[in-house]
């Protein structure tokens, strides 16, 4: 490609375009004495107007005048850069010219869009044009940069969202790490009983592909494994992982949870933590029968061996075959590389006990709607059935809508699975005990496919539904052991005192108690809740502000599972888009440290929203990971010794162009 | 209040309300009083009328109130009895999601129906403080025996039967008396009130 001469040698060479925009530009901006204008300005060596300088034709007008009368500059007056700056970029470049020596001035969205006056808008973009003019003459011609991109994935979390992005990376021949904190996969799927709005059955749809998982070649899956720091930049992403010891041997143990029936303890001590402290377990235990891993885990606070170091050790003398208890195991770490990391950590609910006026915790018969699903679920606590505390079946439930959610109080925002789940849980609960279930809500939000006729599918079974949110509930008088739930009944106009022997709160989605901590290990933003920030709700839900991590599943908002697993797709998606591009090109308005000026204050370090600055040890100067900065200028502002300067926002460049405006 | 039979006809409440019978521009007026900033938040949840201990004497709830107040219907919601009977307990306003100040949103309209004399004139609250408030106006001082009966006078005198054995006692033995008491210059006072009237 032949290039002219891309610097000015004093002789600056400026093609002025000036655009219509049809007449969104001139039918208030006189774009014709614009043009005139611009062509008496020095260094101009041809100034147009057209109608649409974007349109293939614009553009030509550009390229033409660069071959032949050699222009080195290029200024395009239209609209914003954010709309078309690519464009003109692309057409200088395919004229031979860096496309960093064109300069877009916004005389849509600045001028002819915001004010009325023609003389004086005309008169701003004179202005504005012989700025940019001025400044374009001290443009470099700047080179992008290219960043390779590592193929293997990083998968963070083991939910259904996890797994999805997994798989579907791994089966397009990804390498792909899942690492999941607990000791299985599966996630909070795996506690449901069933799925709305079919009933399916969680486990029976969430199983095959935790086996799959497993049994995929491509994935590499680490379970009992935590994240600790992550290092690098997009395609290049160093993190280090730790492992907690299981106390088991991977490779011995065959899940024939032998040991579990030949531990010590009779029966089990400790809340179990899967049934949501409604069963007991004991020290060695599987969470559930069908983890996956399938392999039991010690539990090193209550095991007697660890606490005493004095325990029969039954568990050992069943498993003398395979050998597979290890009471010596110890923490290991592994680091790896990837190009691309998903977050799908997932979400935790509200704690129900910050509502004191529903009684959680106080009252026994008051269970969050995650209790209630172990309940329902066959191989919970009861095997299935629905009991109160005292073993009794139930008569009367009352199911409480928006705990935790849509409140100033609590949570502003709506957990959007709530009336849903609320829903299937009055339906599962009638259908195991025959009780009256009383459903008290605000709004019914039933959007998805299929939800409406869940509903209604609901009401017909015979499910009562009391609009009005519960103000108290407290307990009956006469001692009868059951709760009395106020509430306005706002379609029938009465205040109803509900007598029932269970409630039912349907606490809301939240953010984990730790996601600040694990969103700054990996440099990503937040909400003002606690969820990952999405790059645009709108447009880019699952990329976020650092390149090469994406986000799936309730980590990013409250979702329920088809959009977890749509946005599990689409991560990997991104992810598989990055990879087969095979490299990345890095936008070069980055900054750069002038070592001789810089006297390795620190002053930049803390100040880059980024991290991409730091004191390198071997220089003991300021040092700007390129593929990290994004060009926001707040080091180039902030060095004392004005050491940083910005590529494509030099002193100089800034400073002509103020001079252009106010000449 | 329920109607059964004949005279449901006669006396019931219409239910069809026109468009003419609403004020549009009262809730944004409204909306400027003190503690009603955010009246426009009610996602009408109820909560309000399922804390408050007094919503079933009401012939509108509080949450209704605040549907009223939203929709512009200004007399029904300023000649409501519900605002006279709210006790002020703020269960209302700490349970409210939207956080909405509904005891000070009752409070002013309160002010609004004195003002506009739309209260429910038969109803001895409304009366008690107008006549309070004309009594300490004209001598500077409340008289609780011509408070009593001139509330009493002015809304349902049959009040003063049910009083009448207690009445009598605190008659009796000098802790009511006829006698009117009174500041030495009432005209400062009622000088200082009217130009308070003008500011306001």
């Amino acid at each position: 490609m032949e290039q002219h001469a891309n610097t000015t040698n004093g002789h600056a060479s400026v093609g002025v375009y000036i655009c219509h925009c049809g007449t969104n530009i001139a039918g208030v901006v006189d774009v014709a004495a614009v043009s005139e204008y611009a062509a008496t300005l020095p260094g101009v060596t041809v100034a147009r107007d057209y109608k649409y300088m974007c349109s293939d034709p614009g553009q030509e007008l550009i390229k033409q005048d660069i071959r032949e009368h050699g222009l080195n500059r290029i200024v395009v007056a239209a609209c914003s850069p954010h709309l078309h700056e690519k464009t003109f970029r692309t057409a200088a470049q395919a004229a031979g010219l860096n496309p960093y020596l064109v300069q877009m001035v916004n005389i849509r969205e600045h001028d002819s869009w915001v004010h009325t006056d023609r003389a004086m808008a005309t008169q701003k973009a004179k202005d504005l044009v012989r700025a940019a003019v001025r400044r374009v003459r001290l443009h470099l011609p700047l080179e992008r940069k290219r960043v390779s991109i590592h193929p293997d994935v990083i998968v963070v979390g083991g939910g259904i969202a996890g797994i999805h992005a997994a798989l579907t990376l791994a089966d397009a021949g990804k390498h792909v790490y899942l690492i999941e904190r607990e000791p299985t996969i599966g996630g909070h799927m795996a506690m449901f009983d069933k799925t709305f709005p079919t009933l399916d059955c969680a486990a029976c749809i969430l199983t095959p592909k935790m086996t799959a998982v497993k049994a995929h070649p491509n994935i590499t899956l680490w379970t009992m494994s935590e994240v600790t720091q992550v290092d690098g930049y997009v395609g290049n992403f160093k993190v280090t992982v730790r492992h907690k010891p299981r106390y088991i041997i991977e490779d011995a143990c065959i899940g024939c949870l032998e040991c579990i029936s030949a531990c010590v303890f009779k029966e089990g001590r400790t809340p179990d933590e899967f049934n949501m402290g409604l069963g007991k377990r004991k020290p060695v235990y599987i969470p559930f029968p069908q983890a996956v891993p399938q392999l039991v885990v010690i539990d090193p606070d209550t095991c007697i061996e660890f606490k005493t170091g004095k325990c029969k050790k039954t568990c050992v003398e069943v498993c003398a075959e395979r050998k597979a208890i290890d009471f010596q195991q110890k923490e290991t770490v592994d680091t790896v590389e990837a190009g691309s990391i998903v977050m799908a950590t997932g979400f935790q609910i509200f704690d129900a006990g910050r509502v004191p006026y529903y009684g959680y915790g106080a009252y026994p018969n008051v269970y969050t709607a995650l209790e209630v699903e172990r309940l329902v679920n066959a191989s919970g606590p009861t095997g299935g059935e629905v009991v109160l505390r005292d073993g009794r079946k139930p008569q009367t439930v009352g199911v409480v809508h928006c705990v935790g959610s849509r409140d100033e109080n609590t949570n502003r925002y709506c957990s959007r699975v709530c009336c849903m789940y609320s829903l299937k849980l009055a339906h599962l609960i009638k259908e195991h005990t025959g009780a009256e279930v009383y459903n008290c809500y605000i709004d019914m939000r039933t959007p998805g496919k299929a939800f409406e006729e869940f509903y209604c599918r609901i009401a017909e079974e015979g499910v009562n539904f009391i609009r009005g949110k519960v103000a108290d509930i407290y307990p009956e008088e006469g001692g009868t052991g059951r709760l009395i739930m106020q509430v306005e009944d706002t379609l029938v106009n009465y205040i109803r005192k509900v007598p029932v022997d269970m409630v039912v709160l349907s606490v809301g989605l939240e953010a984990r108690h730790d996601a600040n901590d694990v969103r700054r290990r990996f440099n990503l933003s937040c909400t003002n809740e606690g969820f990952f920030l999405e790059r645009h709700p709108k447009l880019a839900p699952v990329s976020t502000f650092t390149d090469g991590i994406f986000l799936a599943g309730c980590c990013q908002g409250p979702k329920d599972i088809p959009d977890t697993v749509a946005q599990a797709g689409a991560a990997a998606a991104e992810c598989l888009s990055l990879i087969d591009r095979q490299f990345v090109e890095m936008e070069p308005n980055t900054a750069v440290v002038n070592e001789d000026e810089c006297s390795a204050c620190r002053t930049c370090v803390p100040m880059c929203p980024y991290s991409a600055i730091g004191v390198r040890e071997d220089t003991k100067k300021a040092w700007v990971n390129e593929a990290l900065c994004k060009g926001c200028g707040t080091c180039v502002a902030a060095c004392p010794s004005g050491s940083i300067r910005q590529n494509l926002f030099e002193d100089e460049e800034i400073l002509e162009e103020i001079e252009g405006v106010l000449a | 209040m329920e109607i059964r039979g004949y005279w449901r006809h006669m006396f019931q409440f219409r239910k069809m309300k026109f468009q003419r019978e609403a004020v549009p521009e009262w809730p944004h007026k409204v909306k400027t009083l003190p503690g009603c900033e955010n009246i426009f938040s009610c996602i009408q949840c109820g909560t309000c009328s399922g804390t408050c201990p007094l919503s079933i004497y009401m012939d509108f709830t509080p949450r209704r109130i605040m549907s009223l107040l939203r929709e512009g219907f200004r007399k029904e919601a300023l000649g409501s009895e519900t605002i006279w009977l709210c006790a002020s307990c703020y269960s209302c306003a700490v349970h409210c999601p939207q956080d909405i100040h509904i005891t000070d949103v009752m409070y002013s309209l309160k002010r609004e129906a004195i003002k506009e004399n739309l209260y429910p004139k038969r109803f001895p609250i409304p009366v008690l403080a107008r006549e309070f408030y004309e009594i300490v106006k004209r001598r500077g001082r409340s008289s609780e025996m011509w408070l009593v009966l001139r509330m009493a006078f002015r809304s349902n005198p049959f009040i003063l039967l049910g009083m009448a054995k207690s009445g009598w006692a605190l008659l009796r033995t000098g802790r009511l008396s006829f006698k009117s008491e009174g500041i030495r210059n009432p005209k400062d006072l009622q000088r200082e009130l009217a130009v308070k009237r003008e500011v306001a």
